[in-house]
């Protein structure tokens, strides 16, 4: 708080109106507090997916490229249900559980796949992840620029079919129910990791795959496991901006998204229910910090360095205080090596 | 048919000339990454470093109108961000890609909270002084080669350069072994009389200087102007890269090459209007930097043992 104080003096601003400005929009007018929402719910669920695979000590990065796989297999069967094409429009009821499957399972065979990359041949997830973002990203650039392009100028799907878009929750707002399948998303997930026997064994993966493996874990079919559910929920985030908030694909859908959630859900701790405050916290912030732009003209990407400052001195202190579950250090060894380290 | 060759002939000229012209930014890039990972330090955050570099060659060349300087100031931006970096990655032994990629948002905001600061709302991009393509009198006259080869900046000659100067270090001077020892074997260098923490330092903000130097590559002899999208990607293209030179700087200028090729030749296809989806040749490096990496091809193998692992001396 102190630093960015002394950035918006820097920028000629007083601290008070500004800070003003970043929370006053959100979280007291019922629009900005609608926006806000609108932000945090592909937030959370990035985040929701992070923690998932992190915490199975499969350090997944891709979730830029599972929020365009997801949408792009969103808008797909968003198309194909439009008036006067192959199926015909659907009731929504049975639309939005379709549509949540199509995008789980195309955004978690995508990140499955890495998966299956570190449990069976060791290559790094880091590296591959992040490379996999820019194919995903190519492909709904040629998907939005070839077979699925509207007549016009611009690069990208027509408006999906009315029936088929996330109900607005608030009157008067464009808060959507998005926000609702996020909340679902993250007391699954802490029912996952904290109450089943199998997100027990997924943990414990990644506390620690030598002792895993001697208690009888399949550690590669954890990992895979890992990256299906992390990548199916980045694939939801992608279904949730298209269906409640875009309405239509277009390059650049996804814009950093899958790095901010990131940064959630390491503010989060990586606690699946610290996530949806954390999520809203940052959509508010990113909402302010426009209203802030408009009314101080303080450029609004300050509130990316607020949010990276923030980790960074948490991973600052962590490491200060010597008492952090270290990311690092799960990540010492593959499977591969457990593998060898169990039958010596 | 003299026409079709005529085509031929230019298609190829401006495709190789324009692969080259695109290697440049990301072999820099990629030489530094090598000396950081080989000292067993895996820097993510050159992505934000290089677009710092940018941003200072720009607002340098901007004020001063000196393309050097401004060159300078893009290097020396690159090695403060990363004595951060270092602190973070080394001292405080954060994970590294964690870190790293905070610091990619980090950098984002810095960049674009200061450029708005320096230019105001003008969206009126404004020139700056910038390197020319030299010219040498008969060599750049060869036909089909002669520009691709010997019309490119001096910043193109000087990263080649510095590819060689690279691996003479790397694997020639006793720096550059203590180097590799340290992400190698740590504990074997530490016992060696090596100073790991110092090693560490020294390999990531090499990688600092030389992604810093790519920031003002790409603004001072491509793109003339900044933009907050000006990197898009290209720190985490040169990552690739050092994975498909195998870690060795020679064999990262080949990959910068290849991808370099890839990138151009989506471009002059587009010029010469054919059918084949930009976005596939777009994808291609990609998709092969992922099939190198995934272990198929004993990549692993090769890898620094103790990358990505911090060093705590006992």
């Amino acid at each position: 708080m102190l630093i960015t104080s002394i950035l918006f003096l820097a920028n000629g601003a007083s601290p008070w109106q500004a800070y003003f400005a970043l929370f006053h929009e959100p979280f007291s007018t019922l629009r900005g507090f609608g926006y806000a929402l609108v932000r945090a719910s592909p937030l959370a669920l990035i985040a929701l997916g992070t923690i998932v695979s992190w915490r199975s000590g499969f350090m997944y990065l891709g979730f830029e490229g599972c929020f365009v796989i997801g949408a792009a297999a969103t808008g797909w069967l968003a198309l194909l249900t439009a008036p006067g094409s192959h199926i015909g429009p659907l009731p929504f009821f049975l639309f939005l559980p379709l549509a949540i499957s199509v995008a789980f399972a195309a955004a978690g065979a995508w990140a499955g796949l890495v998966g299956l990359v570190r449990a069976r041949l060791g290559g790094n997830e880091v590296l591959i992840s992040l490379m996999s973002n820019y194919v995903a990203i190519f492909i709904l650039q040629y998907l939005v620029s070839g077979p699925m392009r509207a007549p016009g100028s611009l690069p990208e799907t027509p408006l999906l079919p009315r029936a088929t878009w996330l109900p607005f929750i608030l009157r008067g707002t464009r808060a959507h129910a998005g926000i609702l399948i996020a909340l679902g998303a993250a007391g699954l997930v802490w029912m996952l990791l904290e109450k089943m026997p199998l997100g027990y064994e997924m943990i414990v993966t990644g506390f620690n795959p030598f002792a895993a493996r001697y208690a009888g874990i399949d550690v590669g079919r954890r990992l895979v496991l890992a990256g299906f559910l992390a990548g199916g929920l980045g694939g939801l985030a992608g279904m949730v901006e298209v269906l409640g908030s875009q309405h239509r694909l277009m390059d650049g859908i996804s814009g950093g998204v899958g790095f901010v959630g990131i940064i959630v859900a390491l503010l989060a701790r990586l606690n699946p229910l610290a996530v949806i405050p954390t999520a809203f916290l940052y959509g508010g912030m990113s909402v302010g910090a426009d209203a802030m732009q408009r009314r101080v003209s303080i450029p609004s990407s300050i509130t990316f360095i607020l949010e990276s400052l923030a980790v960074l001195l948490v991973l600052a202190c962590d490491a200060l205080r010597y008492y952090k579950v270290n990311l690092s250090v799960l990540r010492r060894s593959s499977p591969r090596a457990v593998v060898e380290q169990v039958s010596k | 048919m003299i026409g079709a060759q005529l085509i031929g002939s230019a298609f190829l000229a401006t495709w190789l000339s324009a692969s080259l012209r695109l290697a440049g930014p990301v072999l820099l890039a990629a030489l530094g990454e090598t000396f950081a990972e080989q000292s067993g330090v895996l820097n993510v955050g050159i992505e934000g470093t290089i677009l710092l570099g940018a941003l200072a060659s720009f607002l340098g060349s901007y004020y001063t109108g000196m393309v050097w300087i401004s060159l300078l100031a893009a290097v020396l931006i690159g090695i403060i961000a990363n004595i951060f970096l270092a602190w973070m990655y080394v001292t405080l032994r954060a994970s590294q890609v964690v870190a790293g990629l905070v610091f990619n948002v980090l950098a984002l905001g810095i960049a674009s909270a200061v450029y708005r600061r320096a230019m105001g709302n003008s969206a009126v991009p404004e020139s700056i002084a910038m390197f020319h393509p030299v010219h040498m009198r008969f060599l750049s006259n060869l036909p089909l080669i002669g520009p691709a080869i010997f019309g490119q900046t001096i910043l193109f000659y000087l990263t080649l350069l510095l590819a060689f100067v690279g691996h003479f270090i790397l694997y020639r001077t006793n720096f550059g072994l203590a180097l590799r020892a340290s992400g190698e074997n740590p504990a074997a260098a530490d016992s060696a009389g090596i100073s790991v923490y110092r090693m560490r330092y020294a390999g990531t903000l090499i990688s600092g200087a030389a992604a810093g130097m790519a920031g003002g590559y790409l603004v001072l002899a491509q793109v003339g102007l900044f933009r907050e999208s000006i990197v898009s990607g290209q720190g985490f293209i040169a990552l690739g890269i050092v994975i498909f030179g195998r870690w060795n700087p020679l064999k990262a200028a080949v990959a910068a090459m290849v991808f370099g090729a890839c990138d151009a030749l989506q471009l002059s296809l587009q010029i010469f209007g054919t059918h084949v989806p930009p976005q596939l040749l777009l994808a291609l490096p990609y998709v092969v930097t992922i099939l190198a990496i995934s272990g198929l091809f004993g990549g692993k193998a090769v890898q620094p043992a103790a990358l990505m692992s911090p060093y705590v001396k006992d």
